[in-house]
This record gives C-alpha cells, structure tokens and sequence, in this order.
C-alpha cells in the first residue's frame, strides 16, 4: 500500500470513529454534567486569565481547611484574573458578595468534586468496582492508576506498594465476575489479563535522582519485584508508567532488570510507556525493541505509545537551565513522529516480535493512523490496543468500541487530594491551545482534524 | 545600553545526562593525576610557609600547595596593585569589560575541570560546584555589561548656557576577601566588579580553597589583566587584617561570618597615617534564614524545596534555610513528611553523583557545629545517616522540632546542615519573628493565596524573598543578591546597582557663555 492510499484509509477510520464520536455525543445522559462542562470547557479555551483562575483553586480545593478559607481563595484568583478577563471580574463580583459567600463556597467545592469524579473513578479499587465492571460490559477493558501525594519518605513508599497489592488484589476478585469477551481478553499472542495495573516507580520510592538513576535500582526493586511476582501470581498485567524525563532512566533501567529474571520469564505480562514528544524517542524505542530480542519471554510485552503529559514541566525546566528541550515545541513535528512511532512498533509485531503495541490518543488522526496502518499490515484486529484516559475519553472510547477495536480506559482511582494534581494536568491538557481534544470540542471541520500532520 | 536585555546565565551541565556524568567523572580522574597543585607565590613575595588544602571528604588526599602569606606579602601585593592602577584606571571601559569577556570565555573552556576542582577542594556536589563556575562566568559577563552601559556616565537637567555631565571614576586598589563555600563565583563578582570599573585588585582566597582562587586569577591574566592590576595573596587571616588595615587600600569586598565582617567595617573606618581617603566596604555576611509555610501550602512542593534549601551543600550557604515557620494547622503533616524526607538523605563524597548532601569544609567546621548539636542533646531529633570511618567531615542532616526559642539552634547561624521547625499561629506571626531577627538575608514562602503573597512580598521582610520555590541558587542578573540588617551592607551583588560602589561620581559643569553666546 503506497502512502496515498494509506491516507485514503486513514480518512476512512477517521470518519468512521468520528461518526461513532457524534453517536457518543448524543447520548451524553451517561454524565448529566457533561454538556455544561462541555460548555466551560469552551469559554476556558478562550479565557486563559479565567483559565489559570479555576485550575489555581482545583489545585487548592483540598488544601482548604473551611468554607471561609474556599471562598476567599476563590475570590483572590478571580480578582487577579479580573484584570484581563471579563468572565472573571463578573464571577470576582458574585463571589465577593456576602449573601451569596456560603453557596458559593459550596458551589464551587461540589463543582471541583464532581468535576473531579468525572476523572477519577473512585477512592480506590473497590469504590471504583462497578465502574470498572461497567465499562467492560461496554466492551472496554482498564488499567487502573492510583493517584496520591509525591512519595518524599520511605514510608510513603511503602503505603503506595500497599495499595498497588491491595489493588491488584482486588481487580483480580472483582474482574473474575465479568461476562467473557473474547476481544478484551485474547490476541494472536494469547490471554490478555482483565486486572491491569499502571504503576508510578517514583510513587514506590523516595530515591529517583535525575543525576543518578542508579539509585532507585536498589531503592524500588523490592517493592517493584513483589508486585511483579503477585501480578504472576494473580495472572495480572503489570504496566509501569512514565513521568518526567528526569526519571525515565531509572524507571526503564529498573524494570527491564526486573523482567529480564529467570523467575519471570513465562509471566506476568507487563509493559511499559513510550512518550512520543521526546525528541529522542525513537532511540527509547529501538532500545526497548533491542531489550526484547534479546531477551525473549514467555509472556508478551506491551509498549504504549503516549504523546506525553509533562510538556509544560520538560519545556520550564529546560528553559530554567539554558538547556535545549527535550521535547517537540511544534506540534505538528510531533504527531508526524507519533505516527513515525507507532509504524515503527507495528512493523515489530508484524514482524514476529511478542509486543503488544498500544497506542494511547485522544487525537483521532492518530488512532485513525493506527487503524489504517495495522490493516495494511495485514494485522488482525485484536493485533493494535487503543487506549484512552478516563473522563477524557469517553466518547473517544466509545467510539473505538462502536468500530469493533479494543480499547483500554486508563481508569485514576484515589481521594480528592490526591487527584487535584492529576485534575489539573487533565484540564490543562484538554484546554491548551494545541489540544485536539479542545479543537474538537470549538467544533472544527472533521477533515481538518485528520490532516495529515 | 541596557544590562537586563543583552545578559544571559550560563546553561548549567545537563547532569542528567548519561555522557554528561561520563565526562565529568573523566575530568575528575583526569585532574586527580595532577595533585596536588603547586600554586606559585607571586613575585617579589617573600618565601613564606605553605598553605595546603585537602579533599574534605578524604582529608589525607592533598589538592593544592600555596604560599601561606604574610603581612609583608600583603604589603608587598598592595604596593603592586598601587603602581599598575594608573595604566589600568586609564584603559577605557570598552578594554576592560572585553577583558572580562575572555576571562569568561577561558573560565567556560575549563567548565569540566574547575567543577572537579570544587568537588575535590571544597567538597561541593557536582550540581552545585558546576553552578558555581556558572555563576562566575555569569558575573564576569554580568559586569563586563554592567561597566560599559556605567562608562556613559548618567544625564543630568540642562539649561541653557550650561553643560553638565557626571561620569564614574575607578578609586584605587581593592582588597577581595573571599569565601570557601562558593569558590569561584564570589570572588569573581568581587574581583571583577572592582576590575571592571579600573580599580586594581589583591585577591585573599579563603585558606580552604586556594586553588580556586587560583583558576580564577589565571584565566584574568591570561584574557590580559595585568599580573600587577590583579594580585593573588594566599593565606589564612593574618594578610587579610594587613589588607584591611593598609592605608593603600581603597575598598574592602569581603563576603563571609559576621562576626569578620563588623571588624573589617570597624578597622577599615580607622583612617591610617598617609591615608587621604576614605574606604569603603561591602560586606556580605551571615543569615539565619526562615521559610514560612502557609496553611494552604502545597506540602509535595513545600518539603522537597525545604530539604533542598536547608541542606544542599550540607547548609554552608548564606542562603540556606535554618528555619521553618509553619502555620499549626498543617504543622504535624509538614514535620512528618520533613523527618520522612531526611532519613531518606544520603550523604556521602561530593564525587559521587548518588549523593544528596556530602561533607562540611573541615575539622574545625564539623568541631562547631556538633557543639551546636552536643548543646541540644536532650531534645529530640531526626537525622540521616553518615559514612563512617572514612576521615570524611561529615555531619548528618538533622530536624529539631519544635525547640524553645531560647535554644542556641533556633537564635544563632549554624552553617550546616541543621533545620528546625517552629509552629506559628499565623503567616503575621512568622512574619514578626522574621523581622524581630538579626539577618535578612534571604526568606522563603509557601502560599497559594495571591493576597498573602502579595502582602509578605510587599514587607520587604529580607533580601531576597523566594516564594513558592528553594530559597537558594540565586542567578545573577535575574536575582540580585543580599540583605539588610546583619546580614550585610549592599548593594545586591548581581544586580543594576552592585558597581557604584567600586566608582566615584564626579561632575563637570562648563559655562557655555561667551560674550553672550551659548556655544
């Protein structure tokens, strides 16, 4: 297949998820909170004063000890924002009155708190449970991510390995009682586990050190170790994430080191993330492929191909520094080398290789790219995973499942405070400038949105 | 032309980086089979005793030999200093700051080498031993900028009939009295600052650290200060009390304890016998510096800031933290987290990139402050651990919480790594103590409240305020360095104002009437 023709069929999976997309959107009763959020999330784009007013009290919500002390911060951020944004001096005045302080305050602390359920499935595995068991019935499969404060002590570290094993506990119980579903549980490389767990490393350690990663291989690999042997032991997928650039050497490091035992050579299933905005992303790539030849396992891997979440923090830190960033500052360059990447994993699994390639949008040109180029491979179906975040991509995921692909929802479980951090990124994310999401929702042309980057 | 606009800092080493470890571990070995460093004396010095500085990690690996000066030695420099400062006050400012320039560009050639020379010589971890040679590149070009955009002289009213212009004159020789702690970049602010302007320099590196001292008045001279405009003088206190006391000196740039500073501003406002100026001091001195942690505050953000501020470089920084004031309501979550947060402090040599914290600079160092701990024995702590057995002057980072205000720890400038924990009903309150203090020197805040921010930024509560963020690292140019009180007599180094106090003013007023003619 010529590349014309390749975009030919990326047209065709594009307007076929999209028309899936619109499907999704008419029966947003599923979230009776979706259409106003939709709303906000529309004057936000175009407000960026009122913008960082709202995410500064997210970001504060929880840190409030009282009403009074919600209000006034409130308060505060929509009187700096007042300057430049008209919204916002209309809300500075409505927050400022008296009578209305108290409803306010309670207005606002239940808009962030259902704002935040929208992302954030539950306070852990067991609230989130029917959740879970309803997105499968929907014939959609999850990983599970806890959220929770930045792991500074020991002890810390030790209560997320806690959860992350109570966790994983639990999916196993609950996922037993699912209906079968032979695309979420099988692909030409066998079973496909329902419990699913993505893990934080610097979450297990207190000792991540950019200038020496050497140090969390000693710090983490207990913890990490145990989790992959209970993952074995409950035939669960242990899938490790990616964060700051600062830590990615540690983590991949860490974890090949891990699987590469003798006691893990026919189990569990793991995987790990690509982040394709770092310019040196391919290298990554060809160093976990060049991992996997020679190091062949009994139970395949799975490598998921994210853009990345901490552009802004890579971007800042650079600049701080005087160095070069790390990654793409041009957005078309790098959902070219998105593309780039996922051509590059599904030409591995089409070549024979026990990998699982994942790849994890919200920008249907991507996932559209995915389809198209799996199918000139040649590839079955059940060869490419689809994945979307939870709150951000539902009707993305619901359209993917419409088409007939699997599609994974990473699913955040934990409390208020905890998710106030992992809230702000999402909006952050689905509000910026750059955003696919956020195009989509301003309503641009469907052809445009699948341009070839 | 405008400083601000045109300056940019040095892009720190991207240690992060795999190959960027690799080299400096080179450079390291590489250097290590040069010790230890003969460091000449200047000519026409006498041959007194040697001066040696030892890796404070392994205090029998010996870094560098130097003269151990004299008073005479010191006399001897100033004289020096004294007769180059005709040919050098003449050079116009263009020369100079070009001088600097090169200085800078043969500092950033050696960028590897000279942070391996801190590692070794004071102990300083890579980050911050290569921030350090940063940092004296930037003030080279900082200055360099700073003097031309001075050699415009300032615009004065004009009416008709009548000329005025205002133009800077270099002083004299200058006496730079340096520290150890950063050893580079402090005396080359110093030592550039009064270079830059014309004034002739005789330069007292701290006796820890001479071969620092040394790589920096080696790359001057070789960018082309004269070996006389700049003079190394090597040595412990004596030639210093020399420098300070001569009546040939114009100006003192010290940085360094209190207790050394309020005597140097003492000796040199006694004006000497032939002395027909009077001189002037900088001094920049000690702190006793506070974060306050707001109720609101991010505590993921707050500790590590915490951590870092207080106990990078073992606490030996004018900035470090010593305190937190910490509003009650969150007081037992932030302790908890900070004692969790140390214990997972790892010291060790400052070569080894592992390491979050390594030695202080020596024995007499370590001797001090564990008499500031031996002081405290009944209350209760929490520290990291420390290697043993190596000879290495290690103290381990240690938490009081909690300690009466009376408790030495809690009033006095410990300089090392050694933070207490006090609670406050309020940030009001964390502001009085910050105030009732005897330094100013730098402060931190922790809020998320744009009021309160802008309310303790507005005080004016210490030199440099660092809010939401560690409350070290300043950078040249983008935060000018210093406080008030004891702390120090300004201007901020690094900053608009530092070189008018190495220049004189001088006004020219010219009739421009002739016959009733304004020419």
């Amino acid at each position: 297949m010529d590349d014309a023709q390749l975009e030919e069929r990326v047209h065709e999976c594009g307007q076929r998820l999209a028309a899936g997309l619109a499907g999704a959107d008419t029966g947003g009763l599923r979230h009776p909170l979706a259409a106003g959020e939709r709303r906000m999330m529309r004057s936000l784009i175009g407000d960026p004063r009122l913008r960082a007013a709202l995410f500064r009290f997210v970001d504060v919500r929880p840190a409030c000890h009282s009403r009074t002390e919600l209000v006034r911060h409130l308060s505060e951020f929509l009187e700096e924002a007042g300057a430049g944004s008209g919204n916002a001096r209309r809300l500075a005045r409505l927050t400022g009155r008296r009578e209305l302080t108290l409803p306010t305050a309670g207005a606002a602390g239940l808009g962030v708190a259902s704002m935040a359920h929208r992302f954030i499935a539950g306070e852990d595995a067991q609230a989130a449970a029917p959740e879970l068991s309803s997105l499968w019935e929907q014939g959609r499969c999850v990983t599970l991510d806890l959220l929770g404060e930045a792991t500074l002590t020991e002890s810390e570290g030790e209560r997320y390995a806690q959860r992350c094993t109570q966790t994983l506990r639990a999916l196993a119980q609950m996922s037993a009682g699912w209906a079968p579903n032979q695309l979420l549980e099988h692909d030409g490389l066998g079973p496909l586990p329902r419990a699913n767990l993505s893990v934080k490393v610097s979450a297990l350690t207190p000792h991540l050190r950019a200038n020496a990663p050497e140090r969390a291989l000693s710090a983490a690999r207990d913890r990490l170790l145990e989790l992959l042997r209970l993952a074995r032991e409950l035939d669960a997928h242990l899938h490790v994430d990616m964060e700051s650039l600062d830590t990615r050497e540690s983590i991949t490091e860490l974890f090949l080191e891990l699987l590469a035992l003798d006691e893990f050579a026919d189990g569990p299933p793991a995987g790990i993330v690509l982040q394709g905005y770092l310019t040196d992303s391919e290298e990554q790539l060809e160093r976990l492929l060049g991992w996997l030849e020679q190091h062949p396992r009994g139970a395949p891997f799975t490598i998921r191909l994210v853009k990345g979440a901490y552009w802004d923090h890579e971007v800042v830190l650079a600049a701080q520094h005087g160095w070069r960033a790390p990654v793409f500052t041009d957005r078309r360059s790098c959902d070219r080398h998105y593309e780039h990447l996922t051509r590059r994993l599904l030409d591995a699994r089409a070549g024979g290789m026990a990998l699982r390639p994942a790849i994890a949008s919200h920008n249907l040109r991507s996932l559209a790219h995915a389809i198209a180029y799996s199918d000139a491979l040649g590839l079955a179906p059940d060869a490419l995973e689809l994945q979307v975040l939870r709150g951000l991509g539902d009707d993305t995921a619901a359209a993917i499942a419409t088409y007939g692909r699997r599609v994974r929802v990473y699913c955040p479980v934990g409390d208020l405070v905890a998710g106030m951090a992992y809230l702000v990124r999402r909006l952050l994310e689905n509000t910026s400038n750059d955003s696919f999401l956020a195009a989509q929702t301003t309503g641009a042309d469907i052809n445009l949105l699948l341009e070839r980057p | 032309m405008s400083t601000e606009s045109t300056f940019r800092n040095e892009p720190a080493l991207e240690f992060r980086r795999e190959s960027v470890r690799a080299q400096a571990l080179r450079a390291l070995a590489e250097l290590r089979t040069k010790l230890p460093l003969r460091i000449g004396p200047a000519s026409g010095a006498s041959a007194s005793g040697e001066l040696l500085s030892y890796n404070p990690a392994n205090p029998a690996e010996l870094i560098a030999v130097a003269p151990d000066g004299s008073a005479a030695d010191a006399r001897a420099a100033l004289v020096r200093a004294d007769a180059a400062f005709a040919s050098w006050s003449a050079l116009d400012a263009g020369t100079r700051a070009a001088t600097l320039q090169r200085a800078a560009g043969l500092l950033r050639e050696r960028r590897l080498e000279l942070a391996a020379l801190e590692v070794l010589e004071a102990g300083k971890p890579w980050p911050e031993a290569d921030a350090d040679v940063c940092e004296a590149i930037d003030f080279l070009e900082y200055y360099a900028l700073g003097a031309l955009a001075l050699d415009q002289g300032r615009l004065l009213p004009q009416l008709p009939g009548e000329r005025n212009t205002l133009r800077y004159y270099a002083r004299g020789p200058h006496a730079v009295i340096a520290p150890w702690n950063f050893p580079m970049a402090i005396p080359a602010g110093m030592v550039s600052a009064a270079l830059v302007t014309g004034n002739t320099v005789v330069f007292k590196p701290a006796e820890q650290t001479p071969a620092c001292g040394h790589a920096l008045v080696q790359a001057l001279h070789s960018a082309g200060v004269p070996e006389d405009a700049l003079v190394l003088l090597t040595g412990a206190d004596e030639p210093a009390r020399e420098l300070v006391a001569h009546p040939l000196v114009h100006g003192i740039a010290f940085t360094g304890s209190c207790a050394a500073g309020q005597h140097i501003i003492h000796a040199a406002a006694q004006a000497q016998p032939g002395q027909r100026h009077v001189k002037r001091v900088i001094a920049e001195m000690g702190g006793k510096n506070c974060i306050i942690v707001d109720a609101d505050a991010d505590l993921d953000d707050a500790v590590p800031a915490i951590i870092k501020s207080a106990f990078g470089f073992a606490g030996q920084k004018c900035s470090a933290a010593a305190r937190v004031l910490v509003c009650e309501q969150i007081a037992d979550a932030l302790n908890e987290r900070l004692a969790g947060a140390i214990q997972a402090l790892r010291v060790g040599p400052a070569e080894d990139f592992a390491c979050d914290l390594a030695t202080v600079i020596d024995a007499e160092a370590l001797a001090r402050i564990n008499a500031f701990l031996d002081g405290a024995e009944h209350e209760p702590r929490v520290q990291a651990e420390v290697p043993v057995g190596t000879g290495g002057h290690y103290v381990p980072p240690t938490l009081f919480v909690d300690l009466p205000p009376s408790s030495r720890i809690v009033r006095e400038e410990v300089f090392g790594p050694v933070l207490s924990s006090e609670r406050v009903a309020s940030v009001d309150e964390a502001v009085r103590i910050v105030q009732e203090g005897d330094f100013g020197l730098t402060g931190g805040l922790f809020s998320r409240s744009p009021q309160t921010i802008e309310h303790v930024s507005r005080l004016g509560i210490v030199g440099n305020l660092y809010v939401n963020r560690e409350i070290t690292g300043a950078m040249v140019g983008r935060h000018p360095f210093g406080g008030g009180r004891l702390s120090g007599t300004g201007p901020k180094a690094g900053g608009p104002d530092y070189l008018l106090t190495f220049v004189e003013a001088r006004s020219v007023s010219e009739n421009t009437v002739r016959h009733g003619l304004v020419i």
